[in-house]
């Protein structure tokens, strides 16, 4: 499984380790990440799950669709290039991410 | 339709009674307590009640599908069925009660409608239909019923301006064929009151074929019609006709019914919690916070219902293929488990927002931000043009129509 680190806006770092096929989101609410909502449940809804990628293996950063992309327009913190949506993230390998300051 | 009084009873089934909705909320709570999964032999449904629970029946679209979500709660007579089948009335779900991949193909392209972006660009109207609104509500003078004057009109208004649907059809058409759809769908009616009702469901989805012959005559810059020239610019994954008029018949009910009922909540919760209110107009910037809470403290549907594909467990309850869930948002919503001090309203709370108001998964609202902008818009602009608004009634005499799902108040009069 890989490790995937959070770091909060407050400078906190929080690891844990993401189940294969399991989204960041989907784990991160299931781990009680601070930082991420995720409220609608990965239906590409809410824009509540909006990371900032610091540091991925390529390979686990799929093409952005474009309703992703459309959703990203909405978040609380506006978008930055490295921002995501972690529920599309299923990485298979280590990868850093920072949390907005807000998500709502 | 009728209403059902408060129930006493509490040796069934806690007090808990399917339809009626005057005040379900101290049955809920000993539901959750007592009897958090269990049979309900009255209506055949499976009813959970934990906040838990009720998420991860959600989120198992595999085990459990939406598709009876929209199934009649109340059997159709055949003379109804009749006027249905004359009709020519095929619908049945645009989005909410189809299952992948099917469902997502359909949501796919709906969802180029419901975008932030375009929600962004349609604020100022909204504003502008909301200070429209209260304008005339202020000359007409209270006392004053908020629904037909205000509810009603904005959600309505909002949905046909985001669609860029210049429809004939007026705001109490699209009132009344949404009634009556909520009304067969999840109400309790004897048999002569279907009848109008189905009379009204063919009008409905008449109008939403009409809709989709016209895009294909005209070709408008609107949703439907960028619908029907996707069936030949990208055919790949694109809607049919029918396909089309079933994501109309979706978005004309759920793009409106149940922000109408969201913004009658809203207002009658601010004001039989008076506190709350006056921290609205000293801050208006609470507002988005304050329809969180409402949606929380009285989600607009109350229920909803799922179909177990195969053998499943809620809470170690097995439940068997081909039963059917009833999961009861509006008890999960107050679950002392997840919601500290859950019966108390505050618009302030700062979790509120992880009701299941909107569901949860797949199938989550695909309107969800849409209800909020326009909510939120709606109370700032109320609490600062009428900072005296209070209830023109009793709130106990406050009626809810008897229903599985939809806990509408009739009627909300205010004065100032």
């Amino acid at each position: 499984m890989p490790i995937v680190t959070f770091t909060a806006d407050d400078g906190t770092d929080r690891e844990v380790d993401v189940p294969d096929g399991d989204s960041l989101m989907e784990t991160a609410v299931r781990q009680g990440v601070p930082g991420i909502v995720g409220e609608c449940g990965g239906a590409l809804a809410c824009a509540t799950c909006h990371v900032f990628v610091v540091d991925a293996d390529p390979a686990d950063l799929p093409a952005m669709d474009e309703m992703e992309d459309e959703m990203l327009w909405g978040t609380a913190v506006d978008r930055r290039d490295e921002s995501r949506l972690s529920c599309q993230l299923r990485p298979r390998r280590p990868m850093h991410v920072r949390t907005p300051e807000t998500q709502q | 339709m009728t209403t059902t009084g408060c129930p006493v009873a509490h040796g069934d089934h806690q007090g808990y009674e399917p339809f009626a909705q005057h005040d379900p909320f101290p049955a809920y709570a000993r539901l959750r307590e007592n009897e958090p999964v269990f049979h309900d032999e009255r209506t055949g449904y499976w009813v959970v009640s934990r906040y838990d629970d009720v998420r991860a029946v959600f989120g198992d679209w595999e085990t459990f599908s939406s598709e009876n979500a929209q199934r009649p709660v109340t059997p159709r007579t055949a003379a109804a069925q009749q006027v249905l089948d004359d009709g020519g009335f095929t619908a049945y779900s645009g989005m909410s009660a189809r299952q992948p991949p099917v469902h997502t193909r359909i949501r796919r392209s709906a969802s180029a409608a419901f975008t932030p972006r375009r929600f962004k660009a349609l604020e100022p109207q909204v504003e502008a239909h909301v200070r429209d609104l209260l304008e005339q509500v202020h000359r007409a003078g209270g006392p004053v019923d908020l629904v037909p004057t205000f509810t009603n009109q904005l959600p309505v208004m909002t949905i046909l301006s985001l669609l860029g649907v210049d429809v004939d059809h007026s705001v109490e058409s699209f009132k009344r064929w949404s009634d009556s759809r909520s009304a067969m769908t999840w109400g309790h009616l004897s048999d002569e009151e279907q009848l109008p009702h189905a009379e009204a469901l063919v009008q409905y989805w008449q109008a939403c074929l009409d809709l989709v012959a016209a895009a294909h005559r005209d070709r408008p810059d609107s949703l439907v019609g960028d619908l029907v020239r996707a069936q030949t610019e990208n055919p790949e994954g694109a809607l049919d006709d029918h396909e089309i008029a079933s994501v109309c018949y979706s978005l004309l009910f759920a793009g409106h019914e149940t922000t109408t009922t969201l913004l009658g909540n809203a207002v009658r919760l601010l004001l039989t919690h008076r506190d709350q209110w006056e921290r609205l107009v000293a801050d208006p910037s609470l507002a988005p916070g304050a329809i969180e809470e409402a949606l929380r403290f009285s989600p607009s549907i109350v229920a909803w219902r799922r179909l177990a594909r195969k053998d499943g467990e809620v809470a170690g309850v097995r439940i068997p293929e081909g039963s059917e869930v009833l999961l009861l948002m509006g008890a999960a919503n107050r679950d002392p488990s997840r919601f500290e001090d859950p019966e108390v309203f505050d618009i302030g709370r700062a979790n509120a927002r992880e009701h299941l108001a909107f569901g949860y998964g797949i199938h989550f609202c695909l309107g969800n931000k849409l209800a909020k902008m326009q909510s939120a818009i709606a109370l700032r602009e109320l609490a600062a043009s009428t900072p005296d608004l209070r209830l023109a009634v009793d709130p106990d005499t406050i009626e809810f129509p008897d229903s599985l799902s939809m806990r509408a108040p009739v009627a909300v009069p205010v004065t100032w």
